[in-house]
């Protein structure tokens, strides 16, 4: 119960502070003492804080016992210590410990990546430049259902199809506005044939606005392009559609 | 060894060693920004050269010095569809090992071009649907409008 009786006002009133001692004996706290707090102040400074404090003691006016004096110790006026302080000020050793830090940097392994040397990783989904892919005869594999057109959240796709001589259903519009494109990849999984897919290249930026309005061309050309990797990344990715 | 000052000038001797003298060494922090010595895994048809060299951390750890003929001119859309897979980290193997396979209709890898005469500018690839108004010749229109005023 005395524990509870704790003096924690300035004007040194107990209070009573209900807490689970109260009630409750608590083995740990009879037992052992709670550990002193390590200060992480080196020894030779906390030998000066504890001399400056023992000289306040000592000094101490009995009617200011309500503070305890915790701001930085007056600076010693020693030979050593205001060499120190006299060094600091007239030959920048704080710059200097700068100036080696930013040499340690220097030498040390960078952290970023040297690009285009080197390129981050990437994975076999990464929707990219959209890609108009064909069949292993060379056949373009659209078959103009517009399921892409109709799914797509930005509107970005215009198709127009057209009977072709033989008689199969083709596009003859396959506009993609790459400006408008959100890269959501809903048009690859819409497609029933695996005919528009976004492939692995993100390098395609342009000085132009209109070089990203892509025509059913310029999709099929990045298709004969990028067909190599993008059948290779639907390969590696296969178990997982 | 792997930490200290000699191993830092071993790892040098390494470099220059391998971009062969100390010039070729100066021209290859000029051209690649950059100094590193790694494995030779191998090139492309277009003159680029692949390294690896697993000490580095993945992102570094691949990479790819561009050919001579471009100059200063690279760009990584110059990187082959078969050797961007594994200079991006997709698959381990590269294209020496695991060939892809090519197709007849597969075209040549073709660089971004744009902001050159070369880039691709939209063009429509169906014919109009609409005509602009053709007027007719206009004796043919006189003669029509009398025909109209007559009747």
């Amino acid at each position: 119960m005395l524990s509870s009786f704790t003096n924690l006002s300035r004007v040194g009133v107990p209070r009573l502070i209900i807490t689970r001692s109260i009630f409750f004996r608590d083995k740990k706290s009879d037992s052992l003492p709670p550990e002193p707090f390590k200060s992480s102040v080196p020894p030779h400074i906390e030998k000066q804080q504890q001399k400056a404090l023992d000289e306040y003691k000592a000094n101490e006016d009995p009617s200011l016992k309500c503070y305890v004096n915790i701001s930085d110790p007056i600076p010693s006026l020693d030979m050593y210590q205001t060499t120190k302080r006299g060094l600091q000020v007239l030959l920048w050793t704080d710059m200097l410990k700068g100036v080696m830090i930013a040499l340690g940097w220097l030498l040390r392994e960078p952290t970023t990546i040297n690009y285009p040397f080197e390129k981050g990783p990437l994975s076999p989904r990464f929707r990219g430049e959209h890609a108009l892919r064909r069949y292993t005869s060379g056949e373009e594999r659209c078959i103009a259902c517009k399921l892409c057109e109709v799914i797509c959240p930005a509107q970005a796709i215009t198709i127009e199809a057209e009977e072709r001589a033989d008689g199969s259903r083709r596009t003859t519009r396959y506009d993609i506005d790459m400006t408008k494109c959100i890269y959501c990849g809903f048009c690859q999984e819409a497609c029933p044939v695996d005919a528009i897919v976004e492939g692995p290249n993100f390098e395609y930026s342009t000085e132009t606005r209109e070089e990203l309005l892509y025509n059913k061309e310029k999709l099929l050309q990045n298709g004969d392009k990028w067909e190599a990797e993008i059948a290779a990344n639907i390969q590696a990715d296969y178990l997982y559609r | 060894m792997t930490e200290g000052a000699l191993a830092k000038f071993r790892q040098w001797t390494q470099i220059v060693r391998h971009y062969g003298g100390l010039k070729n060494t100066l021209l290859a922090v000029y051209r690649y920004d950059d100094l590193k010595t790694g494995a030779f895994i191998g090139a492309d048809k277009y003159g680029n050269s692949y390294y690896q060299n697993k000490r580095y951390f993945i992102g570094r750890s691949r990479w790819v010095q561009y050919a001579d003929r471009v100059g200063l001119d690279y760009d990584a859309s110059q990187v082959p569809p078969e050797w961007h897979r594994w200079l991006q980290y997709i698959t381990d193997d590269p294209p020496t090992t695991t060939p892809i396979k090519r197709h007849p209709w597969m075209i040549d890898h073709i660089e971004n071009k744009t902001g050159t005469r070369q880039s691709y500018m939209p063009y429509s690839t169906v014919r109009p649907k609409i005509q602009s108004w053709q007027p007719p010749a206009p004796s043919t229109t006189t003669s029509q409008s009398t025909g109209a005023m007559k009747s």
